[in-house]
C-alpha cells in the first residue's frame, strides 16, 4: 500500500507510452555501458531519470534520439519502440527523427546567429514558413518559455549575448519550434541559478501538457518536483522505477535507498 | 497483513555529520520517550497509592519534556532544510517530529492525572480504584512497549502494540459504565466520580498516543502505512 502516491490521472497512464524500450544494450566499442534496459516514457508524463555518474541514464537519453551514430564503434542492440517503429533500425531518418524527439543539453548551446534565427533555423529545416507564419511561430515558442517579455525588442541581437538562464529557456524554446512529440533534457538546469532553475521547472509542468519528456537530472529533488515516474540507473542496469513519490519515499531496492540518501561509497 | 521487507540501514551515510544529526534525533526522542514513560508511572502511582511525591513529580517533569519536543523541532526542520532526506531518512525525521508530539501529549496527560490525584474528593473517596489501577496498568505496559518498538525500530512489535490499544478502550468503556452507575446511585459521588473520568480518559488519551507513535514507527521503518481504521475496543451504545 502506498497512500503517499497522489497520481490522479488513471486516463493518462492508460495511453500507450510515447517510447517503449525493449531488452535494450549499448556498447562504447568494448564497455558495454547499458544492459538489458526494458523501461516506458509514459505519454505527457515527465520520466526522470537518476543514478551516479557513468550509470548509463545520459547514454540512454542520446540512443532516444540516434545521437550515438555520430560515433564510430558505438552500437545498440534491441528494441526502442517510437510510434510503432523501432528507431534503431537502419531504415530510420534519422533528421526526421530528431524533429520529433528533440534534445536539450546540460549547457544551453545557442546557435551563434542572432535570437530569431535560433529559433527558425530548425523549422526552416522541415517547414516552408511564411514570413509572417515563421514570425508568429517565433513569438509563440518564445511565449511558451517565458521568453518573449525579455528578448522581443532585440529578436535580431545575438543569442550569445543572453544569460545562461535565458540561452536555456532559448534552447527549450527551440527544440519545442519544429513541434517535437517528446523531449529529452540532459541536465538542463546543472549550470543555471535558482530563479532560473525554477522558471524551467515551471515551465516543464507547463509542457507536459502536450509534450512527453524525458529528464536526466543530478538532483533528486528536481526528480521528486518534476517527474511523474522516476528510473534509477546504476551501472549500467535499470534498478527500480517507480511513481516518484513511491522512489523518494520508500523506494524498494536497497541500492536506489542508499544512492537517493547519500549512503553510497 | 502482508510480510514487509524491511530495508537495512546499516550502511553510513557519505557526509557524517548528517548521520551525527540523525544519530542526534534518536537520542532526543529516546530521552523524551524515557522522561514521559516516568511521568506516566508517577501519575498513576499517585492516584492508586495517594503518593504524594509522586504527585508533584509528574507535573514537574513537563517543562523538561516541553524542552526536549522544542529541540527535537528545530533540528527536524534543520535536517529538512540542509540535508533535504529522502525514503528512510525522510520517513524517520518526519515520524519523529509527529513522534515527538505524541510524546509531549503523553507528558501533559499524565501530569493532568498526576495534579488530580490528591484532591481531597479523591482521597476520601469510597470507590473501588481497581479499575482505575489494571486500566493504568495496560496503558503503561502498552507505553513500554511502545517505546521499546520505537527506540529499536522494531516494526513487528509496534504492530502488536497497535492492534492492543483495544483492550485499553474497552476497560475504559467498563469504568465509564461504573461511574456513572455510583453517581446515579448517590449524587455525593459525582464529585469524586467526575475526576476519576478524567482521569481515565487522560489514560485512555495516553494509549491513542501510543498508538499514534506504534503507527509512525511502523511506517518510518517499513515505509508502509498501516490500515487508517484502528482496531477499535468497547461502545457506548
Amino acid at each position: 500500500m502506498n497512500t503517499l502516491t497522489m497520481d490522479n490521472r488513471p486516463a493518462q497512464a492508460r495511453l500507450a507510452p510515447a517510447i517503449a524500450i525493449r531488452n535494450l544494450d549499448f556498447w562504447y566499442g568494448e564497455n558495454h555501458a547499458l544492459r538489458g534496459i526494458s523501461l516506458d516514457f509514459p505519454t505527457r508524463q515527465v520520466t526522470g531519470m537518476i543514478g551516479p555518474s557513468g550509470c548509463g541514464k545520459s547514454t540512454l537519453l542520446r540512443i532516444l534520439n540516434r545521437m550515438y551514430d555520430l560515433y564510430p564503434g558505438q552500437r545498440a542492440m534491441g528494441e526502442v519502440l517510437f510510434d510503432g517503429r523501432n528507431i534503431l533500425s537502419p531504415g530510420i531518418d534519422v533528421n526526421v527523427l530528431r524533429s520529433r524527439i528533440g534534445m536539450v543539453f546540460q549547457k544551453p548551446t545557442p546557435f551563434p546567429m542572432s535570437i530569431y534565427d535560433n529559433i527558425a533555423f530548425g523549422v526552416r529545416l522541415h517547414e516552408r514558413l511564411s514570413r509572417t507564419e515563421m514570425d508568429q511561430r517565433v513569438e509563440n515558442v518564445l511565449r511558451r518559455v517565458a521568453l518573449w517579455g525579455e528578448v522581443k525588442d532585440r529578436l535580431n541581437a545575438s543569442a550569445a549575448a543572453l544569460s545562461g538562464g535565458q540561452q536555456q529557456r532559448l534552447c527549450i524554446a527551440r527544440t519545442i519550434a519544429t513541434r517535437p512529440e517528446i523531449i529529452l533534457l540532459d541536465e538542463p538546469t546543472s549550470a543555471l541559478d535558482p530563479i532560473s532553475t525554477a522558471r524551467i521547472e515551471e515551465l516543464l509542468d507547463e509542457l507536459k501538457q502536450e509534450f512527453s519528456i524525458a529528464i536526466v537530472t543530478h538532483n533528486l529533488q528536481q526528480a521528486a518536483r518534476c517527474a511523474d515516474r522516476v528510473a534509477f540507473f546504476y551501472m549500467g542496469e535499470l534498478v527500480e522505477v517507480d511513481t516518484a513519490d513511491k522512489m523518494f519515499t520508500a523506494p524498494h531496492e536497497k541500492r536506489t535507498q542508499d544512492y537517493i540518501t547519500g549512503r553510497f561509497g | 497483513m502482508t510480510k514487509d521487507v524491511m530495508m537495512p540501514q546499516e550502511s553510513m551515510h557519505t557526509v557524517q555529520s548528517y548521520e551525527q544529526e540523525l544519530e542526534q534525533l534518536r537520542s532526543l526522542i529516546n530521552k523524551m520517550g524515557g522522561m514521559v514513560e516516568r511521568q506516566v508511572a508517577q501519575a498513576i502511582t499517585a492516584v492508586v497509592e495517594h503518593d504524594e511525591v509522586a504527585a508533584l513529580d509528574a507535573p514537574e517533569m513537563d517543562p523538561q519534556v516541553d524542552e526536549l519536543e522544542r529541540q527535537t523541532e528545530a533540528l527536524v526542520i534543520r535536517l529538512l532544510a540542509l540535508r533535504a532526506p529522502m525514503a528512510g531518512d525522510l520517513r524517520e525525521v518526519v515520524a519523529a517530529l509527529k513522534m515527538s508530539g505524541d510524546l509531549e501529549r503523553i507528558g501533559d496527560c499524565a501530569a493532568s492525572i498526576a495534579r488530580r490525584a490528591m484532591r481531597n474528593e479523591l482521597l476520601s473517596c469510597p470507590i473501588s480504584l481497581t479499575g482505575l489501577h489494571s486500566m493504568g496498568r495496560l496503558v503503561q505496559e502498552n507505553l513500554r512497549r511502545t517505546i521499546d518498538a520505537m527506540d529499536q525500530r522494531d516494526p513487528e512489535l509496534a504492530r502488536i502494540v497497535w492492534q492492543s490499544d483495544t483492550a485499553v478502550d474497552e476497560l475504559y468503556v467498563s469504568l465509564f459504565r461504573e461511574l456513572v452507575t455510583y453517581m446515579m446511585e448517590d449524587p455525593r459521588n459525582i464529585g469524586p466520580c467526575t475526576h476519576l473520568l478524567f482521569i481515565a480518559k487522560n489514560l485512555e488519551r495516553i494509549g491513542d498516543h501510543a498508538t499514534n507513535i506504534s503507527e509512525r514507527v511502523y511506517y518510518s521503518v517499513t515505509g508502509n502505512i498501516l490500515p487508517i481504521i484502528r482496531p477499535r475496543g468497547g461502545t457506548f451504545d
